[in-house]
């Protein structure tokens, strides 16, 4: 493309590179402590590595689990991790010493999704259809009974009052201090992972059957997205609850959530992966979305209605296979399934 | 970056009912030294390193999509389960996956081509049904299951022979063979086979679409059995029992000797004997001889039927039944003693009238205009999904120098150009299995593609 005569040349966004580090293994899990000074970081292996923040230095390698971890969660405080493996245990660790505080029984041989409440004492597992509620010393407080099929995802709400899992047959809602559940929201397919609007109105699922829906939270209130390439895995809101990033192709699929809500609205569509996107997570106070795909590519796009554009992008050796901006928003960690970890700050 | 086919890992899915010899075959793929490294997904509960390989318990979760749709039902728990084991270092040569007695395979057939992380890491290399030979007859008959089984299968292993005669398991097979003709049979005791039989063996692989038996292509004939009988002038009896049916079509001819020739030619004079008007016998009347002379063999309403035969010119005849005979347990009787074929043979029959699961292949020279062949078979899929169970072709397409070659399973369809044709004639082969297949209404259908 030409350039138009007498245009000012603006600079340029660039990613700058904070640190690197090899896990040498397809991470699994990449999580920031709350307060940003470390990133775990799970291998499918077992062991999950705790780098400095800062400089990437390693902290500690917790063993993790012998026969792969599948997932791990922070507490709020940063001094606790919770992990969950393919041994059938959920573990929680001490972040300062490495030591582990304690081993539960998830109640199935492949504990799949773990969850710390974002305000409380409260840790959820599930493993195929069990579903256990824990407190931070490992005390079983509740098991509920058992989901309809293998449970797919956990997520609390922001103020951590409620959280909701999904399965075959759609979203349950659940509030930790009850044992029944709150409210069911059924579809007849599998759905595969969940979030929660910022402000708690509204949960997004994407399904195996390439719909995402949107559940109003207090009206049961369906809201079905059709056209996807492929099963949606990847979903991330904007901070606001305006925007909903979500995955299925090769495209990001951007619905705005303000006014009377998406139904019936033309998405804004982001292009420029080659492949499958497998990851998108939004800032946790900006417009920066970052989208990681099965071309490697890592792209930064910053969302708005009028004018959406790609900032930055770098190419992986490797697809995808994590994404984390850091608690303060200005870092990046970024891995792919080589097990290369990347952190990187966002310049302009 | 993207996997591409090569680097693609095999699945082998195992099939059977329960009894059938599917753990004794797992446990002995698992402890043979075949280098390889394998990982088992079996029904029982828990996850078991062996060696090098490794067991995990599954909970089959089917589920349906897309509304209720059986051609779009899945397994959830192998998409999970594998999608995991994928991303281990330490990938596997080879996973297996077994199912429980009573599953459909398509649900798991259909997980490898719906789901698009199976099908860049993953393919399906094929399905292997167990069988066990004595106790399948109480099931082929009305379970669904053993029927889909046998259906959906590439390879079939008729395990525990030494509990069935011969001449069951001859019986068996050809019934097998009936239901699915594309898939490979091989026989077993204590489910012990080679494991090149049943591992990758490129049923799902398009570039060995049409690799089936060459038998099945072969004419189809109004008569199930034959028998080569050296008789002496005078007479005999044709001994017939109660059987499945109240009459049965006959045709007995002179061979003029045992050569592989004479016997061809004689094979030929019966298929026009069987295409004239029958002729019905009575009980304790003469059997018509020779060219031309189709008998019916009408049977008494109980107990044994006797017919008789004379034999003017001694030497060696054919005997042609339109249904085997040990259906009938009918044999040809001499003066005291019985008369024993000197060899026997069956033949594929072309009426299926009890067989609800069925091949029919079609083969059909010409190019065919793929517009007309992409709107029949999308048709015929959305009408007749449900009942196609599997779907093989090479196809010649006008304007294509090279062959088309697809299979499907139920709905879901893959396809591609392969090698250029070349010297090889053109010419487009088809290959059905399915529930209550109308094979007129299938080759109508196929042969109106064709470019005019």
């Amino acid at each position: 493309m030409m350039q138009r005569k007498g245009k000012p040349k603006r600079a340029q966004p660039l990613l700058k590179a904070i640190w690197r580090a090899n896990i040498d293994d397809h991470p699994i899990g990449l999580a920031w402590s709350p307060d940003g000074k470390s990133l775990a970081v799970a291998g499918v292996s077992g062991p999950i590595t705790l780098f400095d923040g800062a400089d990437g230095a390693v902290q500690r390698v917790l063993p993790g689990h012998a026969l792969d971890t599948m997932a791990i969660s922070w507490r709020k405080d940063s001094r606790l991790l919770a992990s969950v493996g393919q041994d059938g245990k959920v573990r929680l660790w001490d972040a300062e010493t490495g030591t582990q505080i304690s081993e539960m029984a998830g109640g199935a041989s492949w504990v799949e999704r773990v969850a710390f409440s974002p305000v409380g004492d409260w840790l959820v597992s599930a493993a195929g259809r069990k579903l256990r509620l824990w407190n931070s010393s490992g005390d079983l407080i509740r098991e509920y009974p058992d989901a309809n099929s293998t449970i797919t995802d956990i997520k609390w709400r922001h103020d951590g009052k409620h959280f909701a899992i999904s399965a075959y047959n759609g979203v349950v809602l659940y509030d930790p201090a009850k044992s029944a559940p709150l409210r069911r929201f059924k579809w007849q397919g599998s759905t595969l992972t969940l979030e929660w609007s910022p402000d708690g109105k509204c949960i997004a699922t994407g399904d195996q059957d390439s719909t995402v829906h949107f559940w109003i939270a207090n009206t049961g209130k369906d809201l079905q997205m059709w056209g996807y390439e492929t099963k949606v895995l990847e979903l991330a809101w904007s901070f606001n609850s305006r925007y909903l990033a979500t995955g299925g192709g090769t495209q990001v699929v951007i619905w705005d959530c303000s006014g009377t809500g998406p139904e019936n609205t033309r998405p804004i569509m982001l292009e420029g992966h080659q492949h499958l996107i497998k990851h998108l997570e939004f800032q946790r106070r900006g417009m920066l979305l970052a989208s990681g795909g099965n071309d490697g590519m890592l792209a930064i796009w910053k969302v708005n209605k009028r004018k959406p554009a790609l900032l930055v992008d770098a190419v992986f050796k490797a697809p995808i296979a994590g994404l984390a901006w850091s608690p303060d928003d200005r870092n990046i960690a970024v891995s792919d399934e080589s097990g290369i970890l990347s952190i990187a700050a966002v310049r302009r | 970056m993207m996997n591409t086919a090569n680097t693609r890992v095999p699945v082998t899915v195992l099939t059977g009912f329960l009894g059938s010899g599917k753990t004794t075959l797992l446990n002995r793929i698992l402890t043979e030294n075949h280098g390889k490294k394998i990982a088992v997904i079996e029904n029982e509960f828990g996850e078991v390193g062996i060696d090098n390989d490794l067991v995990i318990g599954a909970e089959e979760e089917i589920f349906e999509m897309n509304n209720g749709c059986i051609c779009c039902t899945v397994r959830g728990d192998l998409i999970r389960i594998l999608g995991h084991l994928m991303k281990r270092r330490d990938k596997f040569d080879y996973i297996m996956i077994e199912t429980t007695g009573m599953a459909d395979p398509g649900p798991v057939a259909q997980t490898f081509y719906v789901d698009d992380d199976m099908q860049e890491k993953l393919h399906l290399d094929g399905i292997v049904t167990l069988v066990d030979a004595k106790h399948i007859w109480e099931h082929i008959d009305d379970s669904d299951e053993a029927k889909e089984q046998v259906a959906f299968a590439d390879v079939i292993l008729l395990n525990k022979i030494d509990l069935v005669a011969p001449e069951d398991l001859e019986r068996l097979e050809a019934r097998i063979k009936s239901m699915n003709s594309m898939a490979k049979i091989y026989r077993s005791r204590d489910a012990v086979v080679e494991m090149d039989k049943i591992l990758n063996v490129g049923g799902f692989n398009l570039d060995r679409a049409l690799d089936i038996d060459p038998k099945f292509m072969e004419p189809e004939y109004p008569f199930e059995w034959s028998g080569i009988y050296q008789l002496k002038a005078g007479t005999c009896e044709w001994v017939m029992g109660e059987g499945p049916d109240p009459t049965m079509g006959a045709a007995l001819l002179p061979l003029a000797n045992r050569g592989l020739a004479a016997q061809e030619a004689t094979l030929m004079e019966a298929v026009l004997t069987f295409s004239e008007d029958e002729q019905a016998i009575a009980a304790g009347e003469m059997m018509r001889l020779g060219k031309g002379q189709y008998n019916e063999f009408v049977l008494n309403e109980s107990g044994e039927t006797v017919f008789n035969v004379a034999i003017q010119e001694p030497g060696y005849y054919m005997l042609f039944t339109e249904h085997h005979p040990d259906e009938f347990d009918a044999r040809l009787r001499g003066a005291q003693t019985a008369l024993d074929p000197l060899e026997t043979r069956e033949y594929k029959p072309d009426h299926e009238h009890d067989e609800e699961v069925t091949s029919v292949g079609i083969t059909l020279p010409g190019d065919l205009q793929l517009e007309k062949l992409n709107g029949w078979l999308s048709q015929l899929l959305r009408e007749r999904g449900q009942d196609i169970f599997r779907m093989k072709g090479v196809l010649s397409v006008r304007g294509w120098d090279k062959r088309f070659v697809f299979q499907a399973v139920h709905m879901l369809f893959d396809g591609r150009p392969d090698r250029p044709w070349g010297r090889d004639l053109r010419q487009n082969k088809m290959i059905f299995i399915g529930r209550n297949l109308d094979r007129a209404a299938l080759e109508d259908g196929f042969r109106q593609c064709l470019a005019s």
